[in-house]
């Protein structure tokens, strides 16, 4: 009770202050004049020290060191609005490190640390199993395995099993779609506690052998296909062909395990009871006071008992049980985000070494401040608390700032992948974690940049600094040294950044802004794989994409169609070859070549012709003399010097079903050369086309190129596939060409973007840096400068001497950052596989850059220096 | 706050001017200057309160809630700060009384208890 009555009545005198004093003094002058009138003439002397009295009343009422607190920080807000400049600088420089850092750590926390969007996922893990022999534990589990597991463990509340698959899709409400699919069992959604929102969900009957097909579909299929009819529970609609009745719809958002639109319960086939096939995922939520490391345990030890058990089929086989995040994100893409927050750690660290060289300049006018507060008893670790305070002050302001910055940083980067690739439960919103990132940066960093200036200007010589006014206060040789220290390792921490972003930037545009070799524009591209089940043979397949490529072809405002394996920019299929003429080898050393398979008119589709020799005719079919044209940079690497037309060469796929041995094929002959077009490389390769007709395709992509606004073609395309199969539906959305390509760099030109950022902010703060300590080192010399002038020295003279120090910082951080920057570039080089001179000239730019800054960093200071009048600062001591 | 004994020459300390001060609010509202002449008149100049122990001790027990105060007029029509006691206050008297008379049994025990001056009745 005591307690509280003091923290309100504490609280409540915060307030009232004023009043507070004023009827203290009223209450003991009160007993003052009380006491003289009952006669005591010496009251006054025996009444004592008023003062220390009053105080000591006061100090009942106040929250000291609440009090202590507030008085440093409203102190120190009015050091700091004393000199605006310096702290909008200090601020900004910090916003910008603050900012990158909460941007990146929002991609990070968005990658590493969200999961699924519904309750409880993170209690709900995935299990998949482990076969050293075959290298990775991404392993599926077969369904034998999993009733096993599913009964003799208790760790999970239920176990369920899943299986992704394809789901094409088709009904009288539009064209065939493709969406991604998942089997599951009748167990799966309560397992993890979802309930459909409309029609009903999964039971065991519909999982058993011979039960009506029934799927359930997502909110958003529901929504775009079906207009949110609640006609479409119970209505039968063609799922690869199969009829299906649809039961129910999942909620929004629900695409469990991701981007998925169809659920279909597990119906057991034959295979199913063989344990080694292996095609399920498993997952489940945990029971009740179970965890990770506790489930693991458990599952593992009845995957040994299996393995015993089972000796044929499951040695070695274990299993690994994973939260979502672990099983949906690989490896590389970690390391590339942590690489990302190695990176803005690096700018960060710079703007702090800029902020703290702000702090020791702005330090030489404070001598006299300080050492009259020493005087009057402020203790050591007061000032310095109160020095800090001012630095965090600055360092949560520009903390504030960054979560803005993170902000629309983050709003920019998930716009810019919105169209092309990520899953969608990547959720780039600020949460708290966020914002505990900012405070504990904002807090570290102030702390960090504050110290050494703290520390310095509490140790100060009071009688001395008192004695020359306080100049002498942050310089002499230990405080220049400090801070040229600080500029060397803002130089040095800069260059390697710039050397390891360089090398990044690099990979990522390199590739990213070569051009294709050929006009891409005005051009329609629609992906499709036929089912093998109605298109077995070869001819059935060619027959139909004749008839598409007729039927495209047709379509008005089209001026012409190909089919290709791959269009330009993507993807090929890989050849292993053998030239005419060239002695065999062995089978590790068959050169390969990436190749594509291309039907009439693939070129004219281009809008570019064949160079030499002639293109693919009709008479290029199955069963006439095998025929290829090469690219110019195969006929060049193969027949240097010759026309290629004409020669010949054995081609053959590198992991045939059949094992194909080079002898056994027939020669092709090269009837053409083509202009070298890029595909899925960083840099142009040689290339083989091989005739649609001859080397038929399941999967194949038809391109049209159009007189009118391609976009608009978009449905009749679908109308021209669906009159000749109305089961088909395209793999992928129709795009435009260079959208194709676009979605297939999309990953290299954001990081690339990223990375550039980092180094021109990085870039920018430290030229800064440098400027800042160049201009106070002028500043500060200015008498010294007049001085030197008075006496004879020359403007170049003067030049010299600022040019001098800044250089000879910029030098020796250049000196310490080489090296290291040297060390990562072989690291990132061996993990990349870059050509090595592209690491050297990367090297070489980030110091020339660097320089570069540093040399315009000085400038300004230097003119400055030489305008200064040596009669006026003579004169003003 | 260390509850020390009494000190021989008259002067107070804390724990017991604490107690002494609630005693005095018992007989109703007064100011700092009532309490401190009440306290030295009934103890017949004995017990001799300064200001300087009054005063903070006074704020001390109205930040904690014990007394509590208000402004009004003084006997010879000054404004004046006068406290009374508050149920907590009441609590925290009887608590006090408490353990002082047990210690003063105790040290009147002690002191009954062999051969030696005891004062007189």
């Amino acid at each position: 009770m005591i307690w509280w009555n003091r923290l309100s009545a504490k609280m409540k005198a915060l307030i009232g202050r004023k009043q507070l004093d004023r009827d203290l003094e009223e209450e003991l002058r009160f007993h003052l004049d009380m006491q003289q009138q009952a006669g005591a003439h010496d009251a006054r002397r025996q009444f004592g020290n008023v003062t220390s009295l009053k105080e000591a009343c006061r100090e009942r009422w106040t929250l000291a060191r609440l009090e202590l607190w507030w008085q440093d920080a409203r102190y120190s807000v009015r050091t700091l609005s004393l000199n605006p400049g310096f702290a909008a600088t200090a601020i900004t420089v910090l916003a910008l490190g603050i900012g990158v850092n909460a941007t990146v750590f929002t991609l990070v926390n968005a990658v590493l640390f969200k999961d699924q969007p519904f309750e409880n996922s993170d209690k709900i893990l995935y299990v998949t199993g482990t076969r050293p022999a075959r290298g990775g534990d991404y392993q599926s589990i077969s369904y034998p395995d999993y009733q096993d597991l599913r009964a003799q463990s208790k760790s999970f509340e239920s176990l369920a099993a899943f299986e992704t698959d394809g789901a094409s899709l088709s009904d009288d409400a539009g064209f065939a779609e493709h969406y991604r699919g998942l089997r599951i069992s009748a167990n799966g959604f309560s397992a993890i506690g979802q309930k459909p929102v409309m029609g009903r969900g999964f039971s065991p009957a519909d999982e058993a052998p011979g039960a009506t097909p029934v799927a359930m579909v997502s909110y958003r299929l529901w929504e775009t296909r079906y207009g949110r009819s609640s006609s479409v529970i119970g209505k039968t609609v063609r799922i690869n062909v199969e009829p299906t009745v649809i039961i129910g719809v999942m909620g929004g958002g629900f695409l469990f395990p991701g981007e998925t639109d169809v659920w279909r319960p597990l119906i057991p086939a034959a295979e199913f009871a063989q344990r080694d096939h292996r095609f399920l995922t498993l997952f489940g939520k945990l029971a009740d006071g179970e965890s990770l490391s506790s489930a693991q345990a458990e599952l593992s030890t009845v995957a040994w008992r299996l393995a015993r058990e089972y000796r044929q089929t499951n040695q070695a086989t274990g299993i690994v049980i994973r939260s979502f995040n672990q099983l949906a994100l690989r490896r590389e893409l970690r390391y590339m985000f942590l690489a990302m927050l190695g990176a803005v750690a690096f700018v960060l660290m710079i703007a702090c070494a800029n902020a703290a060289n702000l702090m020791l300049g702005r330090a030489v006018g404070r001598g006299r401040e300080i050492s009259i507060r020493v005087a009057l008893g402020a203790g050591r670790w007061r000032i310095i608390r109160q020095l800090l305070m001012e630095s965090v002050m600055l360092a949560s302001a520009a903390g504030a700032l960054g979560w803005f910055v993170a902000k629309s940083g983050a709003g920019m980067f998930a716009r810019a992948i919105a169209s092309t690739g990520p899953p969608p439960w990547l959720d780039f919103s600020l949460d708290y974690r966020v914002f505990f990132y900012i405070c504990a940066i904002s807090v570290t960093s102030g702390i960090l940049f504050g110290l050494a200036p703290a520390i310095r200007l509490s140790r100060l010589d009071v009688i001395r600094a008192l004695k020359d006014g306080g100049r002498s206060a942050g310089t002499g040789r230990r405080g220049n040294f400090l801070s040229g220290f600080l500029v060397t390792v803002e130089m040095a921490l800069a260059v390697v950044l710039l050397a390891g972003a360089g090398i990044m930037i690099r990979l990522f545009l390199a590739n990213v802004t070569q051009p294709i070799g050929v006009d891409t524009r005005n051009i329609l591209t629609m992906e499709l794989a036929l089912p093998t089940s109605r298109y077995p043979g070869d001819r059935e397949q060619t027959a139909f994409f004749d008839r598409l490529t007729k039927e495209a072809a047709a379509i008005p405002g089209v001026r012409t169609a190909a089919i290709a394996s791959s269009v330009p920019g993507t993807q090929t299929l890989t050849y292993q070859y053998q030239l005419e003429g060239d002695a065999p080898v062995e089978k590790a050393a068959v050169p390969r070549v990436e190749g594509v398979v291309a039907g009439d008119g693939y070129f004219p589709v281009l809008q570019t012709g064949v160079l030499r020799g002639r293109d693919f005719a009709e008479t290029d079919r199955a069963g006439a003399a095998p025929v290829v044209i090469v690219n110019q940079l195969f006929a060049a690497k193969s027949w240097p010097g010759q026309d290629p037309v004409g020669k010949r060469l054995r081609l053959w796929h590198p992991n045939p079903r059949q094992a194909q041995s080079a002898a056994a094929q027939p020669f092709a002959t090269v009837v053409g050369v083509a202009p070298d077009i890029l595909q899925d490389s960083p840099e142009m390769a040689p290339l083989i086309y091989l005739p649609y007709r001859q080397e038929p395709q399941w999967s194949m992509a038809l391109m049209v190129r159009a007189a009118v606004p391609v976009k608009t073609l978009g449905d009749a395309l679908r109308r021209a596939l669906q009159s000749l199969d109305a089961e088909l539906p395209a793999s992928r959305p129709v795009t435009t060409l260079d959208e194709r390509i676009d979605q297939n760099r999309w990953p290299l030109r954001v990081f690339g973007t990223l990375f550039t950022v980092f180094a021109a902010i990085a870039l920018a703060l430290a030229s800064i840096g440098l400027y800042a300590v160049v201009a106070q080192s002028v500043t500060r010399r200015r008498h010294e400068i007049g001085l030197r002038l008075a006496v004879g020295a020359g403007q170049s003279g003067i030049l010299r001497l600022v040019f001098a120090k800044g250089l000879r910082q910029l030098a020796i951080g250049l000196a310490i950052g080489l090296p290291i920057a040297f060390a990562l570039s072989q690291v990132l080089q061996q993990a990349m596989d870059m050509p090595v001179s592209h690491v050297a000239d990367v090297l070489a730019g980030a110091a020339l850059i660097l320089s570069l800054a540093g040399i315009l960093g000085c400038i300004v200071p230097a003119m400055r220096a030489m305008r200064v009048d040596p009669a006026i600062t003579l004169r003003h001591e | 706050m260390a509850k020390k004994e009494e000190r021989a020459n008259g002067e107070l300390v804390q724990g017991t001017l604490d107690m002494l001060v609630l005693k005095t609010l018992t007989r109703g509202a007064m100011h700092g200057y009532g309490i401190a002449q009440f306290i030295q008149q009934v103890s017949d100049e004995v017990l001799r309160v300064e200001e300087g122990s009054l005063y903070p001790a006074l704020h001390r027990l109205e930040v904690d809630g014990i007394i509590a105060s208000e402004w009004g007029l003084s006997e010879n029509n000054r404004r004046a700060k006068f406290y009374r006691l508050t149920p907590l206050g009441r609590k925290q008297l009887a608590k006090e009384s408490e353990k002082w008379s047990r210690l003063s049994d105790a040290i009147a025990r002690v002191m009954l208890s062999g051969v030696g001056p005891w004062p007189a009745q």
